[in-house]
Parts: C-alpha cells; structure tokens; sequence
C-alpha cells in the first residue's frame, strides 16, 4: 500500500522520430492510499498506458513516478510490487489453480504456511475454493479471470492493484458481485485500486475518484455526482451519462443568461467576462422538466419520439435545428404535439470553446 | 448423400494406408529372404511362399572381417550426432526465438523479421552451395571425419528450423503473459523459464520432432564431411549396395533406421494431441 504520485509524466511510443507523438500528454496526478480511482475515456486515449507507467512495463518518456515519495521510474516492473490485471485472462496454464494464486507470493519467497493461509483467503473471496487443486486451464473464462484477480489480490503489502478493463469478460451478474467485492477487499484491506473501463456505470458505482481521459490528456477528476452535474468540458458531458448532455450553440444575452434561438435561459454562472463567440449551454436531460407552473427557462418545443425504458421514459424533442431529450417520469403524460420544457438555471452549464465557465 | 460421403471418406483412408503400409511390409518381408526368394519368382507370405532366413539381418550386426557390414557403430554415431546437434539447436533456438518475438532489434536496416529470415535463408539455399566453405571451415579446425564436426555443421543446418518454429509459437503466446510474470515478481529471466517456457512445450516437442527428422535423414553432408574415421547411418546403408543388390538386408537396414523416428512419432503425437497450447489466453 502506498501513496501514488505521477509528476510530470508524459509518454511517446516514438520519441526519437522528428514530430513524436504523444500517448499521453504531460499531467500529474496523486492516487491516495487505500482510495479507490476509475479511469474512464474512450479506447486509445492512453488509458492503458498510464497503468502501464505505474506498473513499470513502460518507461515514461518524461517525467517520476513516486511511490510513498521514493522514486521508482527506474525500477523495473519486479521491483516496484504493485499488481496488475489485463483485460482478458492471463493464468499460467500449466500450473494447477492453487499454484496460479500462489505464484507471486512464491516468487518473493513466502513461507509455505503464509501462502496457504493467503491462497485459502482470496479463492474464499473469489469462490474459487472448490477448485483449487483442477489445472487452471479447465476453467471457464471468468473463472480464469477470477484467477487473475486473485493473483493481484493475493498479495497485501502490494502497492496498488491496477485493473485494465478486467471484468469485460464476466457476465453482467457475476460482475455485479465482483465489483461489490472489489470494494469490500478496498475497505478490510486499504488496498489501492486503480480500476480502467470505457464503461461510465461500471466508473460511477465503483470509483472515489473519477479520472477522465481523452486523446491522452486527462479532462477532469472528480467525484461521480461532480463529473454528471458539472462536467468540465462539452467532451466529458458528452461522454458521461446516458444519453449524453444536452448541448446547444448559444448567444450571450446579459450577465447571467443566454440565448438558444429567441429564448432566453438565465443560468447561475457570470457570463459578465466573455467574449460572445463559441458559447454553448450544456444540460443533463435528467434536468430537463416538462413545465409546470414555472415562468421563465421555458423552451416550446415539438415531440419527436418517446421511448419508453421501463423505469423512464426518454422524450426526444426538436426546437427548429436543436434536439433536446428529456428523461422523464413514467407516470407523466405527454400531449403528441408541442410541449413546454423547463431548464432548471442551477442546473445549466455554460462552456466557452468547450471549457466549462 | 451422407453415406456416401461416408463410404468415399472410408475408401480414400483404406487406399491411403494401404500406400503408405505396403512399401513397410513389402520390406519387412523382404528382410527376410534370401537370395533365392528375392530372385526366383515373386513371393509373399514366409513359410507358404519361401522358407525365412534372418541372414538379412545378421549381416548387419557382423564385422566385416566375418563377410558381416557392421551398422551397429554408425547407428550409434548417427543418433549421438543428431541427438547432440538437436538438443543444442532446440537450446539456442529457443533463446533466440524469444528474444526476436519479444525485443526489437535494430542495427541499420535490419530489424526482427529481417533476422529471422536470415536464419531461415540457411534452408533455403541448396546444401551443395554449403558444401565447400563447411569442408574448408572442418578441415581449418581439424574436425573434418569426426562425430564433433559433424555435430558443429548440424547445428548450423538444424538451428534455423528450431528458431523458425519458435519464433512463430512465441508469437502466438501473449506477451501479457511474460508482463504479468513480471508484475507476479519473476525477474526476465525467471519469466522465460518459469512461465513462457512450460507453456511452449507443445512448440518445443514440434521444433525438436523437426531437428531429429532432418539430422537423422541426413546424407548429404554426412556423405562429403567423412571418410574412414566416422560413419553415419544414411551413409553406411548406402553402403551396402553393391554389384549385386542385397534386397534382403537393405530392407533390414531400412527398416532398423526408420524404427527410430516410428518412435519419436508416436511420443510427439500424444503429447500435441494433450493440447497444453489451449487455454493460456482466454
């Protein structure tokens, strides 16, 4: 267990060539002890590489990695005790599954009795116990993942786990019960766990801390209800939540409001500083609100579609150009043609060439 | 339509293994006769047809002061020769493979592919081309006629099929396999061994099954690289030809030198058909 620290860090798979390009772009960043991180972004954005900078498989083209303050960017993987899992199963094939869970403890020399004790616990956790003694290539695929994790967890003293999109291959409900697992093991044992996924559910029900990355920059990081409510830039509002953020191209139109079309829409934010060009106002459609009694941040619009899913009910909207979806209570009626929208002022973001104000 | 695919699959496999068996018990019949048997009318069945003699057979086992030939001594040297070289090509082989499948190599224009083709051209070029420079390169160290130069030149013939085979199965293992033996604690070195070695077994039985076929088979250079001090096998049955052609105990010696690769066939197979391969990734 350690504090992590990543100073200056950036990354190029070909920095010798004339114009290099990066996979990560220079950022620095501190993963607390015993917390738990997602990091969320789309595939290529240099998830990956991050986790391997910290594991030691790959050696930054610039910039530390601290761990607990020491410098281990020189170490090699060996060295630094940290664990880590890949997306598909990695298991020693030959090796029966007790001795796949036992490998890393042996490697670093436990004593026999310390390893049956660790192997016992962690297949307990994993429900792997009745399997122990099978070869481990006669298991399913996410039993094979189980092993996996269990030789990343085996380990306490280890620095951090880090998990490279791990449960892809485990079915939805074994997967549910893994990440409650996870998160059981992060609390008894203060481990830190470093969790990378594109999946925004599997970030927000699993992360303290919310890393978003795209291109190899990191956008924001933050907790869940930060990054869903006020989103950093329009990349992040788009990326997270399901459906993504509304976003309109608007106009200034005072201090405090915006214009979409001939509507204005007052927000909490103080535009008094901006220069009227490239201004968007972004808005969940959780926010969105068929209007009731309210009297301004109303948008007359026409219905689209309806979808109903189950639990919601998603409305698609047209004003002129724009499409505004809502999602709303199923219990609400819905007239078929034109409808008001309310846009609660608290809740409206507002971006300048995509940064949030 | 399915029976008669069936049939025409039965009879396809029935004619195959009657061309592939027939040659083998036209021999071992063969091996038995003599003189008379092979040279008066044709015949097939011992006893009914001629009467056995295992004179085939005791000429090769006699020295040849008793009017015997003596394989037993090249046989021996034949299997010291290609077991050694083998062994010592499936070793250095192995190395280099997993170094030109894991690390990139630059020196110029030369990058992995590059010298993995090398090692390959080795094959490519017609064995007479190699004849001269290895007769020269023996004679210089003074190991022309002896079991050790005949080790050096087939390591040289049979190290690229090993590096050709294991480059492409260590290819095929992934490499988060080596990562996560590192991440597990495994120095480089323990990672090969410990963990991307055991999982090439299959891989290895393949390039070492290789190695042995093509050092035993060899005549060429058994042929031009002794005289009188060592004798290989290939060489000494060639031998036996003479004016008269022994039927009876070539066969004997054809088949005492396939018995060897029979075996190893039938080890390699039950250890491939055990698919160790299946499972290391996903």
């Amino acid at each position: 267990m350690a504090k992590i620290e990543l100073s200056n860090i950036s990354h190029s798979y070909n920095p010798n060539d004339l114009n290099p390009t990066y996979a990560l772009n220079p950022f620095s960043m501190t993963w607390e002890n015993g917390k738990r991180y997602a990091i969320l972004g789309p595939s290529g954005c240099g998830k990956t590489t991050m986790l391997n900078i910290v594991s030691g498989l790959v050696k930054p083209s610039k910039g530390n990695v601290l761990f607990d303050d020491n410098d281990v960017t020189n170490l090699i993987t060996e060295e630094r005790n940290i664990a880590q899992v890949f997306q598909f199963p990695v298991i020693y094939s030959t090796m029966t599954v007790f001795d796949n869970l036992a490998f890393p403890l042996r490697c670093r020399n436990f004593s026999e009795e310390k390893i049956e004790e660790r192997v016992k616990s962690v297949s307990d956790t994993l429900r792997l116990s009745t399997f122990l003694n099978m070869p481990a290539r006669k298991l399913t695929a996410d039993q094979k993942q189980l092993i996996s994790l269990g030789r990343g967890l085996v380990r306490e003293d280890v620095a951090a786990v880090l998990m490279d999109e791990p449960l892809t291959v485990i079915d939805p409900d074994l997967k549910f019960r893994l990440r409650r697992n996870l998160k059981e093991i992060n609390e008894e044992y203060k481990t830190t766990l470093v969790y990378v996924t594109h999946d925004q559910n599997e970030a927000m029900t699993f992360a303290d801390n919310i890393i978003v990355m795209d291109q190899g920059e990191i956008v924001q990081v933050g907790l869940p209800k930060d990054l869903f409510e006020r989103p950093k830039t329009t990349f992040v509002g788009y990326f997270i939540g399901s459906p993504a953020m509304n976003l309109f191209e608007t106009q200034l139109h005072s201090d405090n409001s915006v214009k979409i079309n001939d509507t204005t829409i007052k927000t909490n934010t103080n535009l008094s500083k901006l220069k009227n060009n490239n201004i968007k106002l972004g808005i969940r459609s959780e926010f969105v609100k068929v209007a009731k009694d309210e009297s301004e941040n109303l948008l007359e619009v026409n219905i689209q579609k309806i979808e109903d899913f189950g639990n919601f009910k998603l409305l698609t909207a047209k004003m002129g150009q724009l499409t505004i979806k809502s999602k709303i209570n199923r219990e609400i009626e819905i007239p078929n043609n034109t409808i008001k929208l309310h846009f609660p002022a608290e809740k409206c973001c507002v971006y300048q060439d995509n940064k949030l104000i | 339509m399915e029976k008669l695919y069936k049939f025409l699959k039965y009879t396809f496999i029935i004619l195959w293994t009657v061309f592939i068996v027939a040659p083998f018990l036209w021999a071992v019949s063969t091996s038995f006769k003599d003189f008379q048997s092979v040279n008066s009318k044709v015949t097939y069945i011992p006893w009914l047809d001629f009467e056995p003699t295992l004179e085939g057979w005791r000429v090769l086992v006699k020295s040849p002061a008793r009017g015997g030939v003596d394989i037993v001594e090249p046989y021996f040297n034949s299997i010291f020769v290609t077991c050694t070289a083998s062994l010592i090509s499936i070793i250095l082989g192995t190395l280099a493979a997993y170094a030109l499948s894991r690390f990139t190599f630059k020196a110029g224009f030369v990058r992995n592919n590059d010298i993995t083709f090398f090692f390959i051209s080795q094959r490519i070029m017609p064995p007479i081309v190699l004849s001269i420079p290895f007769f020269i390169f023996l004679s210089t160290i003074g190991l022309l006629d002896s079991l050790l130069g005949l080790v050096v030149v087939y390591i040289v013939l049979l190290m690229p099929i090993a590096v050709w085979i294991m480059v492409d199965f260590f290819n095929r293992v992934p490499k988060e396999l080596d990562e996560t033996a590192l991440i597990d604690g495994c120095n480089p070195y323990q990672a090969f061994y410990k963990v991307v070695l055991p999982n090439s077994i299959p891989g290895l039985i393949v390039a070492g099954m290789f190695c042995i076929i093509f050092g035993w088979i060899d005549f060429f250079f058994a042929f031009i690289l002794t005289f009188t001090e060592v004798q290989l096998l290939p060489v000494k049955v060639v031998a036996l030809n003479s004016s008269i052609t022994p039927w009876w105990s070539l066969s004997a010696s054809a088949l005492i030198s396939v018995a060897p690769l029979i075996i190893v066939a039938f080890v390699v197979e039950r250890y491939l058909s055990k698919g160790n391969l299946s499972g290391a990734l996903k």
